[in-house]
């Protein structure tokens, strides 16, 4: 390829320029990471306009909602659980704490306090003797005596608003839930309130800490810390892997410089041109790092093994890169395109990834190219000398001889019983596809956290005596439809006709003038505004002495407002009926653990205003008798709780569940069952129903991203398959190279079908990682297999090439990357074990495909793949001869 | 319940402190002011009725409504006086009653009558810093607190007010670290009263808007409160106000939460 050459010649001729020009590349891009903004906040996996996620910040507005930080306490030594003197002094003391946390830099980034549940800070309704009842909090001060403690225990335990959330159904556990303005203060928070609890001394008690806030941003916390600990690690790993096989300190540096000055000009163009650095976005070097060494790896292993045979480098790099160039450009190129192809996805986050991947993926050949030949021009002589001979030498007496042997057995295996291999993948490859239909998509937040880490703890040991640390909201909405006139009057002569008894004479004139006035006029507001004028008119004529006037004609008046207050839905006892049954039904199912509804807080207030009774613990039969609970809720410390769980016009309200895990299949079974109950029972009056919460917008962004990768998987599948067929200018050969890429997608999916592992995230985005490296060895294997047959003639003896020194460098990316990547597994973090194991899982086995299954598919083809590597040959040999 | 509701709280009592304004002779000293609050705020003229408008905004620009008439009266000036609260609106708790006998020596004895259930309701008093039927007034604002719960201090006085600095004896039972009251130099209605929590932050404001003459007795028509930690806030606005009006002792008794006096109505 011109291009080729002279872009080497370049290089070989002016290191030092390539090299200046690279470092300064490199400096000036990096130079942008100053300006990093880290968010990690899962809900940008949405882009802000998605549906759930305005619906969601808009019914956190509208019922005053806030993300949580859940403190939980339990104590198992204590015959009362926490409900002592002692331990009910510390969780005052941490919610009075907890109350004035407030990020010093933005007091906007606070603790809501009023709206902590805490038994400082929740009201409650008992008896007050006979008659009588009392507002008062539920623990107005730190009980003094063991009685006294069990006595907030029982009033919390009677308050289903407070059972299973914020006292443990069996009364020995509490549980402190403390809203932030914002989700990225929930680490602090937790911080902060380790301290305190350090500092108060945790005695028998023992403290937990969870909620998906404080797990998502402890997350991105812990995030970085594993950046700057890993990405570094692996690096070193792989330095010494190279070092072990290229015994040569000098020569193994050039890939690194080239790794680490990908990553520094990717991740530089990333943050300068806006890009925050996300949680995907944060695994970008990691993913870059492998491709951009693989690349250095092909070169200077060639270099390597070809070096001592002419001893001059120049003329060695020359024909090494001559016959690598074109494969490693279309190798970058595919490996690109199928990250690329992530552009396509509808989750922002993942689109950056994909195009910033992409990028270095292509930054890395371009340095490859450029600095490689540049570098090795640059060594000393006397350096090289030593590499050539010495190495090869150590090589075929240790290691490197085992190494080659087992390649030798591996290609004479693949050539010997070809269709043993092939039915071996085949069958392989059949179980994978078993694998793959039960691979169960599934992701949680917490569960990014190792079962060890202590969020995961406080997540199982809250889950198990809460009703749950997971909320999301089911917001239902009357559809408010205007009455026509003729309704309208409709409803009133109804309505009036009943209360209107005790006077027949007012009746009959309330009656007429509906009858008269209703059917001249369109709306039922139109209708009431005129009977409205005309009856406050009748009202002040009424006699000072006539109570029963007065009272009919303000009756009558009052049933014009009722009627525009029929659209107050949630004040209707059907209605809440209906959501308590709905309730009910939930909690059976087994995945809510509690749920707490403008329901509950009517029966709660009006089995107290009858006495305590148990039979009162209903809705009332009017939409009278629920307003005037609900007023006498409203008389209580903190009438604003009310508002959680309906609008104040009462035309929405807010089913708030609590839900014992994250789990997104857990979710959506909560979803689907509300579906298909609202649709068998239908509600009363027409209901809307839509989500929101956390945990429903987890649900809603995996979906997407399922559904795009899957998307994006195929199109770039078929994309590195036409770029194939166009390499290889034979459709033939461009499916050839697309079987170790087929193989291992459904080899290593198979896997986490068969093992249970969650379809999540980063099990996701693996899927291009493996498509872009299987391809990698597919490229490299079969063109030099073609330039390989086209010089022998004979598949024997070409295949004896082949597992010579092209199947050495692949076995030593192999080694390199999949060992490299071990410290990933190190990381607390779940995600980057994930992406450890499986970086190791899909470089083994897409080298194993390509060695194992490409060889065995050539012999059993050679007669009609390779004519046109014979015919070259032939005229070869022909011109030779 | 003339200015009345509104009110707020400053009820002072005398019982207090005894820090006051000494020292400051040509002044009236803050036992006197306070006492002198609490009666124009509280106790007007014999008895007293008004139709109130309480509109609640909250921090969404919401709104509600709670319309009731009051009637007030007094058995002894800065004693023991009874209200009688009937309430309109909304209209589904419409004819619901809530009344108050108010003592000073003891607890307040409060009823509520609910209509649509039937129902009339002793509530424990002992806590009176609950809200007013939702709003942001408490039931303290309208009926007055109890002057010896706070100590009394004279902080400042300016061309129009006193300015008097109340700390609770019991800060257990209260939200409140302190409040800070503008008194009237001229005609001491408790003209602005902001409450700090006890972090010593502002967080509620009660504030009188208008005042006005009735019968000679300056009385406030528009007052507010304003909650700054939850940003709501509700203003009440009151009309027909009406003094001396001849309220009988016997309509504030059970027996008429059922059956509305009269005085109510118009």
């Amino acid at each position: 390829m011109q291009l080729a050459s002279s872009v080497t010649q370049f290089s070989l001729n002016r290191p030092k320029v390539v090299t200046a020009l690279m470092v300064i590349f490199t400096l000036v891009l990096g130079a942008f990471m100053v300006r990093v903004h880290v968010d990690t906040d899962p809900e940008n996996m949405l882009s802000e306009d998605e549906f759930v996620r305005v619906f969601h910040n808009k019914t956190k507005k509208d019922f005053t909602l806030h993300d949580v930080v859940v403190l939980g306490i339990v104590n198992e030594k204590d015959q009362d659980g926490v409900f002592n003197p002692e331990s009910l002094k510390k969780v005052d003391a941490l919610s009075r704490f907890a109350a004035t946390l407030a990020d010093p830099d933005d007091p906007e980034r606070k603790v809501v306090s009023r709206d902590i549940v805490a038994p400082g800070n929740v009201d409650n309704i008992i008896q007050d003797g006979p008659g009588r009842v009392r507002f008062e909090w539920l623990m107005k001060e730190v009980p003094q005596t063991r009685e006294e403690a069990r006595k907030v225990r029982d009033y919390a335990l009677s308050n289903p608003l407070l059972k299973g959330s914020m006292v443990s159904e069996n009364g020995r556990a509490l549980a402190l839930y403390l809203p932030i303005t914002s989700k990225d203060f929930a680490h602090a928070v937790g911080e902060q309130l380790k301290e305190k609890i350090e500092e108060l001394g945790a005695g028998d008690d023992q403290f937990y800490i969870t909620g998906l806030p404080i797990a998502e941003d402890t997350f991105g916390k812990e995030m970085f810390v594993q950046m700057a600990i890993t990405a570094p690690l692996a690096m070193l790993m792989i330095f010494l892997l190279m070092l072990f096989f290229f015994r040569n300190i000098q020569l193994i540096v050039a890939p690194m410089i080239i790794a680490l000055c990908t990553v520094i000009a990717t991740m530089g163009v990333l943050i300068g041109t806006g890009n925050t650095l996300h949680i995907m976005s944060s695994m970008i070097p990691i993913f870059i790092m492998p491709i951009a060494v693989v690349d250095s790896v092909h070169i200077l292993s060639e270099f390597f093994d070809e070096y001592q045979r002419n001893k001059d480098r120049k003329a060695t790099m020359e024909h090494v890169l001559g016959h690598l160039f074109k494969p490693m450009l279309f190798t970058s190129l595919t490996s690109a395109a199928g990250f690329a192809s992530l552009a396509f996805t509808p989750i922002p986050p993942v689109q950056a990834f994909g195009i910033f991947v992409a990028l270095g993926i292509l930054l890395a050949w371009l340095l490859t190219i450029l600095f490689i030949p540049a570098y090795v021009m640059m060594m000393k002589e006397s350096s090289l000398e030593n590499f050539g001979g010495g190495v090869d030498q150590n090589n075929k007496d240790n290691k490197g001889s085992l190494l080659n042997r087992h390649l030798r057995w591996i290609g004479s295996m693949a050539s010997g019983k070809p269709w043993l291999v092939i039915g071996f993948n085949l069958a392989v490859m059949a179980v994978g596809v078993v694998g793959i239909f039960m691979i169960q998509v599934n992701d949680n937040p917490v569960k990014w956290f190792k079962s060890s880490h202590e969020i995961r703890v406080a997540d199982r040991v809250l889950n198990s005596h809460f009703g749950g640390t997971y909320e999301s909201y089911l917001i239902l909405s009357g559809t408010d439809k205007e009455l026509s006139s003729v309704q309208a009057a409709d409803w009133l002569t109804r309505t009036l006709d009943k209360q209107l008894m005790e006077s027949s004479t007012i009746r009959a004139k309330v009656i007429n003038a509906i009858r008269e006035i209703a059917p001249t006029l369109q709306s039922g507001t139109e209708l009431a505004d005129t009977l409205k004028k005309l009856w406050e008119a009748e009202l002040d004529q009424v006699a000072m002495e006539d109570e029963l006037g007065y009272d009919l004609w303000s009756d009558a008046l009052d049933g014009l407002e009722r009627m525009a207050n029929l659209k107050e839905v949630f004040k209707r006892p059907d209605v809440l009926r209906y959501i308590s049954d709905l309730q009910e039904h939930l909690v059976a199912q087994g995945d809510v653990g509690k749920s707490n509804t403008v329901s509950d807080v009517v029966k709660k207030v009006h089995m107290e205003l009858f006495e305590g009774d148990k039979g009162h613990y209903s809705i009332p039969d009017s939409v009278e008798g629920v307003a005037q609970t609900l007023i006498s809720f409203e008389s209580s410390h903190k009438p604003d709780d009310l508002y959680h769980l309906v609008t104040p016009d009462y035309t929405r309200a807010n089913i708030w569940l609590q839900l014992r895990s994250g789990d997104n299949v857990d979710m959506e079974r909560v979803i689907a069952d509300i579906d298909q109950y609202l649709t068998k029972n239908p509600p009363p009056v027409e209901l809307n129903h839509n989500w929101a919460g956390l945990t429903y917008i987890n649900v809603v962004w995996q979906e997407k991203m399922v559904n795009g990768m899957l998307k994006s998987f195929i199109s770039s599948f078929a994309v590195v398959f036409l770029m194939m067929s166009f390499l290889f200018r034979s459709p033939v050969w461009g499916l050839l190279a697309m079987i170790p890429l087929t193989f291992t997608i459904g080899f290593i999916y198979g896997v986490i079908g068969l093992i249970g592992k969650d379809y999540d995230m980063p099990v996701a985005v693996l899927s291009s990682l493996a498509l872009g490296l299987a391809v990698d060895f597919a490229i490299h294997f079969l063109q030099r297999t073609r330039m390989t047959m086209a010089k022998t003639g004979d598949w024997a003896a070409a295949i004896q090439d082949m597992f010579d020194e092209p199947a050495r460098a692949i076995l030593r990316n192999i080694i390199v990357i999949s060992i490299g990547f071990t410290p990933l597994l190190l990381a607390p973090l779940v995600p980057y074990q994930t992406v450890g194991v499986f970086l190791a899982a899909i470089m083994f086995y897409s080298g194993l495909a390509t060695l194992w299954m490409l060889p065995a598919l050539l012999t059993v083809m050679q007669g009609w793949v390779f004519k046109k590597e014979l015919r070259e040959f032939a005229e070869n040999s022909g011109k030779t001869v | 319940m003339k200015r009345t509701t509104v009110l707020l709280c400053m009820l002072l009592l005398m019982a207090s402190s005894p820090i006051a304004a000494a020292g400051q002779p040509d002044q009236p000293d803050v036992e006197e002011i306070v006492n002198k609050a609490n009666l124009a705020a509280y106790y007007s003229a014999n008895d007293g009725r008004a139709e109130v408008t309480m509109t609640v905004t909250d921090s969404q620009g919401r709104e509600r409504i709670r319309e009731f008439v009051i009637l007030r009266l007094d058995v002894e000036d800065g004693g023991q006086q009874f209200f009688y609260v009937y309430f309109k609106k909304p209209s589904d708790v419409r004819k619901m009653v809530f009344m108050v006998h108010k003592h000073v020596t003891r607890d307040d004895d409060r009823w509520v009558y609910l209509p649509a259930l039937d129902l009339v309701k002793r509530i424990a008093a002992s806590d009176k810093r609950t809200s007013f039927v939702g709003t942001n007034f408490l039931y303290e604002d309208v009926s007055g607190r109890n002057l010896s719960e706070d100590s009394h201090e004279l902080v400042e006085t300016t061309d129009k007010f006193y300015v008097v600095k109340s700390t609770p004896r019991d800060v257990n039972g209260v939200e409140f670290s302190s409040y800070t009251l503008n008194i009237d130099k001229e005609n001491f209605l408790p003209m602005k009263a902001v409450y700090l929590d006890k972090n010593g932050k502002e967080y509620r404001i009660v504030e009188a808007l208008k005042v006005k003459e009735f019968d000679g007795i300056p009385t406030v028509t528009v007052s507010k409160v304003t909650d700054l930690a939850a940003g709501s806030s509700t203003l009440s606005e009151m009309k027909s106000i009406k003094y001396d009006i001849g309220l009988k002792e016997k309509i504030f008794t059970e027996r008429y939460l059922r059956r509305p006096p009269r005085a109510v109505r118009r």
